[in-house]
């Protein structure tokens, strides 16, 4: 989608697989926080597109009256906590969200899904600290596709792999593939069945690759040749050659599924698109 | 000889005391080192021991009562047998040791 | 016939006050979660937490270890979670490391969900100088009363230490709480009728004709002490107790003002974007021909130095001299 009303928008191209496999491990009652790239996450958790395409928008129709935006969109009684665009910010957050969980008894998990951009904060290596100190229910999700903006991690991080940050605390802590949805979901389930079962937290790296650059007012600093050969490792693609070989997929239930996509992606458009703006005047609503 | 035992000035950053409970009564003689009052401040207990034999003549603040630093808690004498003053105002200060815990 | 009974007061230390309204509110709601540092068996850095570990124990009552980012994004998640919370920084210098969970997400946590997600949690921290340096001085609480979404509210005296604390536990978003160093070692008077005090009302601690002076925390033992010194000479001080910086209860103010026809604003911490700049520009909005001053602490950072310290805060001499100043050019 091209259009000059989009805003500044971070995509989750070719990080699919690690938001559709970690939610596939979650139950109803578990809560996901992300970082600003937040719109695959949401989607995935299980908000509508058209909700979803309504606050990216700026209409009220979205789950935050258009005031989030991508940035901040969240839906707690879907499980979507939300977004927050500080990168780190929502680790914090989030292990306070799994403290409330634990003192309350609740059987219900924290993800908090994070950049490899995050993991030279304090803040992540503070909330790993209480997660392991006090067996917080908390997954850590760190979707690494090895680029900060325009730093390759490499530049940035010294440990290698990131799950290697979990180490020092004592944390169960997986590298997975994050192409493979299959992969990190069953990872994703591993850990999360852990946390529920009060044996605390974890944290799951997933190797994704990011296909556009960091976002959608970003200019790409890798060659673009790369970039061009990254699409070939499509995590959707991946998937569908899988169900096919599997015998789980023939080609009318792929073009069903992808006539759906194209119907559902437009009715979101549609829906987006009539929906209204607020009032200038909910600028000043909820403030205190 | 009349004393007044008042709370002791050297105690760092005070400015109110609480009485918490007094460990000699009235008509009591006690003997150096002998504990007399226990105070409380803002952070820390205080206990205020004799530094010097006395008799515990009149208890001017009682256990839950509260004084200023430097202002009289107690009145004492040597012995029982001289007559008190209406007030502790300008009686010499009974020698004291304190300790902070 | 009616039956009055007497409130009976008692004089407790300033800790006392602030411990009295915790207990209190974590009797009333188990939801309410107390962390920061050296809070559980230790009673608290200033002892104002003494008794509630032995009384709520370890899970309501946590220590936590020396990370204010985390101590206060913990405080947040939890308040935003669905439970309460009470998030204790030692020293206000120090909330800067945890202002992006306070700030970013907790103060607009409300609007930027569109009521999804709220965070009733309070920050109570301890302002002031008091012999301990440059980094464990400082009163930087005119930084946030400028955070909409955010509640600022300063205690001076123990009854308004217990009634704020109640009201900022009770409210529906983040409050920062603070006191000042120079607070605990006095007592004061609490009724057993006391209760909250209400969020954005100041006090008037002293009534005068002459003056109006405006101060909040142990600033306004200093503004008293001034106003006594005042009136020797003949001048007549109104001393106003803020109470609350966000929101400000400036119609509390502008009335006084208004009969007054002087004011001097007076702030322990710094004066370029304070909190008597912004009182004074707001009474100007509302008054004409006032004269106005502000006294507050020179710009320059705090030694642990006596000497250096003290030249540096404001105490009731500069404010008295303030006073003179202003009435004087009337």
């Amino acid at each position: 989608m091209n259009r000059r009303d989009h805003g500044f928008q971070l995509l989750s191209s070719g990080q699919e697989a690690v938001a559709v496999g970690v939610c596939a491990a979650l139950s109803k009652h578990d809560q996901l926080l992300t970082s600003g790239r937040s719109i695959g996450p949401a989607l995935a958790r299980g908000l509508t597109p058209a909700s979803v395409m309504a606050e990216l928008l700026g209409k009220v129709a979205g789950p935050n009256r258009g005031r989030a935006g991508r940035g901040h969109m969240a839906l707690p009684s879907a499980g979507f906590f939300g977004a927050h665009a500080v990168v780190g910010g929502n680790l914090t957050i989030a292990a306070g969200v799994a403290l409330a969980f634990h003192l309350e008894r609740r059987p219900a998990v924290v993800v908090c899904l994070f950049g490899d951009g995050a993991c030279g904060s304090g803040a992540l290596h503070e909330t790993l600290n209480l997660a392991a100190l006090w067996h917080l229910p908390l997954l850590f999700v760190c979707d690494n596709n090895r680029i900060s903006v325009s730093t390759p991690s490499e530049k940035a991080l010294a440990p290698s792999p990131l799950s290697e940050l979990a180490k020092p605390f004592g944390l169960p802590a997986i590298t997975v593939d994050g192409m493979d949805v299959l992969a990190v979901r069953q990872a994703a389930t591993e850990l999360v069945a852990g946390a529920r079962a009060g044996k605390g937290a974890g944290f799951l790296e997933c190797l994704s690759e990011r296909f556009s650059s960091h976002s959608t007012s970003t200019l790409e600093s890798r060659a673009k040749e790369d970039v061009a050969a990254l699409r070939s490792r499509c995590p959707i693609a991946a998937l569908k050659q899988t169900l096919v070989v599997r015998g789980d997929l023939d080609e009318y239930g792929l073009s069903a599924l992808e006539a759906e996509v194209r119907s559902a992606v437009k009715y979101a458009v549609n829906f987006a698109d009539a929906s209204d703006f607020p009032d200038p005047e909910e600028a000043l609503f909820d403030v205190l | 000889m009349i004393y007044a035992l008042t709370v002791p000035t050297g105690i760092e950053d005070v400015e109110d005391v609480r009485v918490l409970e007094w460990a000699k009564q009235i008509g009591d003689e006690f003997g150096k080192g002998d504990l007399l009052v226990e105070l409380e401040t803002h952070k820390a207990l205080v206990e205020i021991r004799a530094g010097r034999p006395a008799v515990l003549r009149k208890i001017l603040c009682g256990a839950g009562s509260w004084q200023a630093v430097g202002k009289p808690l107690a009145i004492l004498s040597d012995d029982t047998t001289e007559s008190l003053p209406d007030s502790a105002f300008d009686l010499p200060g009974l020698a004291v040791d304190f300790e902070v815990s | 016939m009616s039956f009055e009974t007497k409130s009976k007061a008692e004089r407790i230390f300033f800790r006392e006050a602030i411990a009295r309204a915790v207990s209190e509110e974590m009797i009333r709601d188990d939801r309410l979660v107390l962390i920061g540092q050296d809070v559980g068996a230790f009673g608290g850095s200033y002892k104002e937490f003494v008794g509630l570990f032995d009384r709520f124990g370890p899970s309501r009552v946590r220590d936590t270890p020396v990370a204010e980012a985390s101590m206060v994004g913990l405080g947040v998640g939890l308040a935003a979670a669905g439970m309460r919370a009470i998030v204790s920084v030692t020293y206000m210098d120090f909330l800067m490391l945890g202002l992006d969970p306070l700030v970013n997400y907790a103060a607009k946590a409300r609007f930027k969900t569109a009521g999804q997600i709220t965070a009733p949690l309070v920050v109570k921290t301890t302002s002031g100088a008091r012999g301990q340096g440059v980094a464990h001085s400082q009163c930087i609480e005119a930084w946030l009363m400028a955070v909409p979404g955010l509640r600022v509210v300063s205690p001076s005296n123990p009854a308004d230490a217990y009634g704020l604390m109640k009201s900022a536990i009770r409210s529906d978003g983040p409050v920062l709480y603070i006191d000042h160093k120079r607070l605990f070692p006095i007592a004061g008077e609490l009724s057993d009728q006391s209760d909250a005090v209400p969020i954005g009302v100041a006090k008037t601690s002293r009534h005068g004709q002459h003056v109006t002076i405006t101060a909040h925390s142990y600033m306004v033992r200093v503004a008293l002490e001034a106003a006594e010194r005042l009136a020797a000479t003949g001048i007549s001080s109104e001393v106003i107790d803020l109470r609350s910086l966000s929101p400000l209860d400036i119609d509390a103010i502008v009335k006084s003002v208004a009969r007054t026809g002087a004011l001097v604003t007076l702030e322990e911490g710094q004066l370029t974007c304070g909190i008597g700049a912004e009182i004074a520009y707001q009474v100007r909005e509302r008054i004409d021909g006032v004269r106005i001053a502000r006294v507050g602490a020179k710009a320059a950072p705090v030694s642990s130095n006596p000497i250096l310290e003290s030249a540096c805060l404001p105490d009731a001499v500069r404010l008295l001299e303030s006073v003179k100043d202003v009435l004087n050019t009337r």
